[in-house]
């Protein structure tokens, strides 16, 4: 060992990889084609324009006693949360490949490093879709932002725990990543982004509510709107749970198959 | 500065089989000896150093680095076809804690690489040239104790070529190699002893010179 030779800790490693994927992530993510901040905010907001301008053809502007265009809007910001983490971490490994040629850096670290840019992209998304709703005049200010941030994040961590299990597994087995894709559509409309647990007939309530991401969504509308009606069924600790679990099972598949999630 | 333990690897044939591609294999190498890999293409060179490099693991057995070992430099680069290639620089600074004095090696790099303003464009969009002009300027950035080289040769017009052929004796001067290579020039030009992979057992020869003898006598005429 040479004088100059210093070890540095695993630590001191982990966090330089981190920083330097997460910066490389970032910079393809909002670099990619002309306007891409822009695009990052219409895409939730188109989702809230369609789904108003389907409630108007019905004639139904408020929904469980809320603003329709916040209600469908702020269930928009919950689902993106969790969906832009778990599904874009499918592609997190294939697209750093080249990158794992340096043995500091591993595949779980490019999924986690794209599921904190997700995160971080979809807080700064809805804290301008917030604030630009306030500022046209709407009561859009969350009245509890404590449960806002619990929702918030672990749906962010649910995100993340799937993120981690799907990239494993589409690594595997490349079909998966498919019908991940397929599945989120359903998925979308059964999370309750734009209707009320109250439409729904209480014999089929308990189904819905089987869904983690229902409970992140309702909990999430309850931090935001003032004396929202908040189920007794809805138990944000159910989604924890959900979260904690996948969390544990995807780092267990990235640890077990380390090996094979790599072909440099 | 390195020693390898029992290293033993396998791969899974796509049809079920299993070949040993390495079969326990001790060593251990000083600091001061320069090593270079002979075998003929699949013995498995590529597959130990990219073991010593800590890339793939062995199916059984350990190396230990005691010392700063680089990544496996060679033809096939280790960059990102869609990054440009300052953005790989940096990338490569970063995780190796070079942040500090990150803008001097980029600017080495970009230098050294003599891409102009190619080195701002995607990597994909490179001749296969100017990508190992740029794989020379990156391994030629960092300081590490030992290199592994996996065919890395000159490359370019002959100013680049002597350039890049200086630069690497110097490196070769103050550091040591692991080098597989096919051409018996380079490997006497750097290395002293060697290692002859072959059936999954491996010989190795203080002196070059006799390694080479044997490995070519093997060889069917």
């Amino acid at each position: 060992m040479t004088a100059k030779y210093t070890q540095r800790t695993s630590i001191e490693i982990t966090m330089a990889v981190w920083k330097a994927l997460f910066l490389r992530e970032a910079t393809t993510r909002l670099s990619s084609g002309r306007f891409a901040w822009l695009w990052l905010v219409l895409n939730p907001l188109s989702h809230v324009v369609l789904m108003m301008l389907l409630y108007d053809v019905v004639r139904a502007r408020v929904m469980a006693g809320v603003d329709a265009g916040l209600f469908i809007g702020v269930g928009v910001m919950g689902f993106f949360m969790f969906k832009s983490c778990a599904l874009r971490s499918v592609g997190a490994i294939s697209s750093n490949n080249a990158l794992f040629a340096y043995r500091q850096v591993l595949p779980i670290d490019s999924v986690l490093m794209r599921c904190l840019l997700e995160g971080m992209i979809e807080i700064i998304v809805a804290v301008i879709l917030v604030l630009g709703a306030a500022f046209i005049g709407m009561d859009a200010l969350p009245c509890n932002p404590f449960e806002v941030v619990i929702a918030f994040f672990l749906l962010w961590i649910f995100g993340t725990g799937m993120g981690l299990m799907l990239s494993a597994c589409a690594e595997l087995i490349p079909e998966i990543g498919h019908i991940a894709d397929i599945i989120f559509f359903p998925l979308y409309m059964a999370s309750g982004v734009m209707f009320s647990l109250t439409v729904i007939p209480p014999m089929y309530r308990e189904y819905v509510l089987l869904n983690p991401i229902v409970h992140g969504i309702e909990y999430l509308r309850y931090g935001f709107f003032k004396g929202y009606h908040l189920m007794p069924t809805v138990d944000i600790s159910y989604l924890a749970l959900w979260a904690v679990t996948s969390l544990f099972f995807g780092l267990a598949l990235h640890v077990r198959f380390a090996r094979r999630l790599t072909d440099v | 500065m390195i020693s390898i333990e029992n290293l033993s690897k396998r791969y899974i044939t796509s049809s079920g089989q299993e070949r040993w591609v390495l079969k326990d294999l001790n060593m251990h190498i000083a600091k001061g000896r320069s090593v270079g890999l002979l075998g003929r293409n699949g013995a498995g060179k590529s597959t130990l150093l990219r073991i010593i490099g800590g890339i793939e693991q062995p199916t059984r057995g350990v190396v230990r680095r005691l010392c700063r070992v680089s990544w496996p430099l060679g033809m096939s680069s280790a960059m990102q076809g869609t990054l440009s290639g300052r953005q790989n620089a940096k990338f490569v600074c970063r995780i190796h804690g070079r942040d500090a004095d990150l803008e001097d090696r980029v600017k080495f790099i970009q230098d050294f690489s003599e891409l102009g303003k190619a080195f701002n464009e995607p990597i994909k969009t490179y001749s296969t040239g100017m990508k190992a002009k740029l794989t020379f300027a990156m391994s030629l950035a960092f300081e590490f104790d030992l290199y592994l080289i996996d065919e890395l040769t000159a490359v370019g017009d002959a100013v680049f070529k002597n350039k890049s052929l200086k630069a690497f004796n110097d490196l070769a001067d103050r550091s040591n190699i692991i080098m597989a290579s096919h051409s018996d020039q380079t490997l006497l030009a750097y290395c002293q002893s060697c290692l002859w992979i072959t059936g999954g057992k491996a010989f190795w020869f203080d002196d070059i010179e006799e390694g080479l003898k044997a490995y070519r006598g093997s060889l069917p005429a």
